[in-house]
C-alpha cells in the first residue's frame, strides 16, 4: 500500500510538463551553443576585413611618404617640387591608426567572448547533465510513484 | 521573431514551475518532501544557473555584433 497522498492527475502533469522542459532545454542549449558559433565566425569575418583593410591603409600611407620623401629630395635639390606644398601624409597616417584600432576592439571582444564561453562550458556541461541523465532519472521516479499510486487506488477501488 | 534562447529557456522554467506549484497543492506526504529536496530543488537550482550564464553570454554576443558594426 502505497503512502502517496497525491492527486494522479497533478502528479501526472507535473510528469508530463518534466518531459517537455527536457525536450524544450535541450533545443535552447542547441540554439545557444550555435549562436556562439555564429557570432565567432561573424567576428573572424570581421576582423579579416579589417586585416585587409589595414593592410590597405598601410600600403597607401607607404606610398605616401615615399612621396613626401621624393618630395622632400626634389626640393632639396630645387628640382621639380621644388616650392610646392610639401606632402601632407597625416590622413593616411589617421586611416593606419583608425583601421587597428577597429581590428584591436574585434579581437578584444573575441577574446571576451572566448573567456565568458570558457567559464559558461563548465556550467553548460552541468546542465546537458542534467538533461541528459537526472531528468529522465526523475521522471521515472515519478512515473514509479504514480503507478504506485495508480495501484493502489486500483486495489482500493473494489472495496470503496 | 526569433527569440533569444535564454528568454526561451526562462520561459520554460516558468512552465515547469506552474506545473510544480499545481502538484505541490495536491502532494503533501514525506514522499513529496523527498522529491522536492532530491530532485526538484537540484533541478531549479542548475536550471537557474545555466540560463543566468546563458543571458550574460547572450548578452555580451549582441553588445560585441553592435560595437564591432560598420
Amino acid at each position: 500500500m502505497t503512502s502517496v497522498h497525491a492527486d494522479i492527475d497533478a502528479l501526472k502533469g507535473l510528469h508530463e510538463a518534466l518531459v517537455r522542459y527536457r525536450h524544450a532545454q535541450r533545443e535552447v542549449a542547441g540554439r545557444g551553443e550555435e549562436e556562439i558559433k555564429v557570432v565567432r565566425a561573424s567576428l573572424e569575418a570581421k576582423a579579416s576585413r579589417r586585416r585587409a583593410q589595414l593592410e590597405q591603409c598601410q600600403a597607401e600611407f607607404g606610398a605616401c611618404q615615399e612621396r613626401a620623401a621624393q618630395a622632400a629630395a626634389d626640393s632639396a635639390a630645387g628640382g621639380p617640387a621644388a616650392g610646392d606644398d610639401p606632402v601632407d601624409c597625416s590622413g593616411y597616417a589617421r586611416a593606419v591608426e583608425q583601421c587597428g584600432e577597429q581590428l584591436e576592439q574585434i579581437r578584444r571582444w573575441q577574446q571576451r567572448i572566448d573567456a565568458e564561453a570558457s567559464e559558461f562550458g563548465g556550467t553548460a556541461s552541468r546542465f546537458g547533465d542534467l538533461l541528459e541523465n537526472d531528468l529522465p532519472r526523475t521522471e521515472e521516479h515519478l512515473l514509479a510513484l504514480i503507478r504506485s499510486l495508480e495501484a493502489a487506488r486500483h486495489v482500493q477501488a473494489p472495496g470503496g | 521573431m526569433v527569440t533569444r534562447p535564454d528568454r526561451d529557456g526562462d520561459q520554460q522554467l516558468r512552465l515547469l514551475d506552474d506545473a510544480w506549484d499545481k502538484a505541490s497543492r495536491h502532494w503533501h506526504d514525506g514522499m513529496a518532501r523527498r522529491f522536492e529536496g532530491g530532485h526538484w530543488t537540484p533541478l531549479l537550482r542548475e536550471s537557474r544557473s545555466y540560463l543566468e550564464g546563458l543571458r550574460k553570454l547572450m548578452d555580451m554576443l549582441e553588445a560585441a555584433e553592435r560595437d564591432t558594426e560598420g
